[in-house]
């Protein structure tokens, strides 16, 4: 609803690449939460796979090809203007993983319009708790994200051991000591374990200047089959899952159109997507499309392994 | 539980995703050792599945054999049988 003032709330939910941002979101749509909310999805790929996520939505729109807090900024800017225009009741952005909810938040501060019609009600970081002991060590955005926060979801709290989420809590009490912490498995709430007495992780700084994330986009329609295509793939993120922050995709199989989601190398069951979706005719066309981001893939080589082995 | 093998039916891999007839699934199983075998060549590994015993038979150019239930122990396996990872981004093999 909108607040006294007129202004339109805004609540931003971010979160390290694969953390679980669209099922988390895609689960309190389902139950009701952000109710009349329009939801703003920002990709930094090129293929938007998350809107795919988020059918429940009372109204949805997707900024594709560049992050809302660097090179996308002024296009995310003219959304947001597009948005109040239309006087919508409330707003959810989803980010992309590559983003710091901070400087989305400046960057509305810094606008002369946006910065009287909206208002910043909360900024919802998920961490993937499966991963996020690795992100810490490795990842300095990941600890951006998580210093921005309000809230704080630990997903796949299920595939967890108790010991490392309790551990993982009390890191987070540490890194952002103002935030509220919780868990969840696929966006519904589950009680964490208790820390107190619980030693936090170390915190180190970050490792001198890892190479640059990436965005890879393969199209796999040359391949013979949905078999071969995921044996290839079983075998690169087998070997080299920890340079791949993030695999998305939708590929044709027998059963239909299969959406792949994988955050180093763990990959989650793959869902079987509709064929047409009614609201979104550009969905349709969207097949036998793998989007990588992470580390070493300036020079090609999943391309040239892909058309080696595939072809 | 196989009584053959001893290996209780998993819930499946993820690359089970997507064939759901007996018939899909067989074909996949079968179409699958293609691209294994062109990815483990260079490592002197050979895999076969003859859709019968559930799982992938892995052996080595010395005698060494294994049956793996799905395709993250095959290439677990394999890297072990071949004292490196089996990486199929690797120019050369």
């Amino acid at each position: 609803m909108a607040e006294a003032d007129g202004r339109i709330p805004l609540t931003i939910l971010g979160g390290y690449l694969g953390a679980g941002k669209s099922s988390w979101l895609r689960h309190q749509l389902h139950v009701g939460g952000f109710s009349g909310a329009h939801v703003l999805v920002n990709e930094a790929a090129e293929m938007p796979v998350d809107h795919l996520l988020l059918a429940g939505a009372e109204g949805l729109t997707i900024l594709a090809d560049g992050c809302a807090c660097c090179d996308g900024a002024a296009r995310f800017v003219a959304a947001m203007r597009g948005l109040c225009d239309r006087r919508v009741a409330s707003i959810v952005l989803e980010t992309s993983g590559l983003s710091d909810p901070a400087r989305i938040a400046a960057h509305i501060a810094a606008d002369g319009v946006l910065a009287r019609r909206i208002r910043v009600v909360g900024t919802v970081v998920v961490a993937d708790a499966l991963h996020a002991a690795a992100q810490l060590a490795t990842e300095p955005l990941w600890l951006c994200q998580i210093e921005a926060a309000d809230r704080i979801v630990l997903t796949k709290a299920d595939v967890a051991t108790p010991g490392a989420l309790a551990r993982l809590a009390a890191t987070m009490a540490v890194v952002n000591p103002g935030a509220e912490v919780s868990g969840a498995v696929l966006g519904s709430a589950v009680k964490l374990p208790e820390t107190h007495g619980i030693a936090p992780l170390a915190i180190l700084p970050p490792e001198n200047e890892a190479a640059p994330i990436r965005t890879l986009r393969l199209d796999v329609s040359a391949a013979a089959s949905w078999a071969a295509i995921s044996v290839w793939l079983s075998a690169v993120l087998h070997t080299h899952g920890d340079d791949l922050v993030r695999v998305k995709g939708i590929v044709r199989a027998p059963a239909g159109r299969l959406l792949l989601q994988a955050v180093r190398g763990t990959v989650q069951p793959p869902e079987i997507l509709p064929d047409t979706l009614a609201s979104d005719g550009t969905a349709e066309a969207v097949e036998n499309v793998i989007v990588f981001i992470g580390r070493g893939l300036e020079d090609d080589r999943i391309g040239c392994s892909f058309r080696t082995l595939m072809a | 539980m196989c009584s053959a093998c001893g290996y209780p039916p998993a819930p499946g891999h993820w690359t089970d995703a997507g064939a759901v007839t007996p018939g899909d699934r067989l074909r996949n199983r079968l179409m699958r050792m293609t691209v294994v075998n062109r990815i483990l060549a260079p490592y002197h590994l050979s895999a076969r599945d003859d859709g019968v015993i559930p799982g992938i038979q892995l052996s080595s150019g010395f005698g060494a054999s294994v049956i793996v239930p799905d395709l993250e122990m095959l290439w677990a396996e394999a890297a072990r049988m071949a004292g490196r990872p089996i990486d199929p981004l690797a120019r050369d093999g």
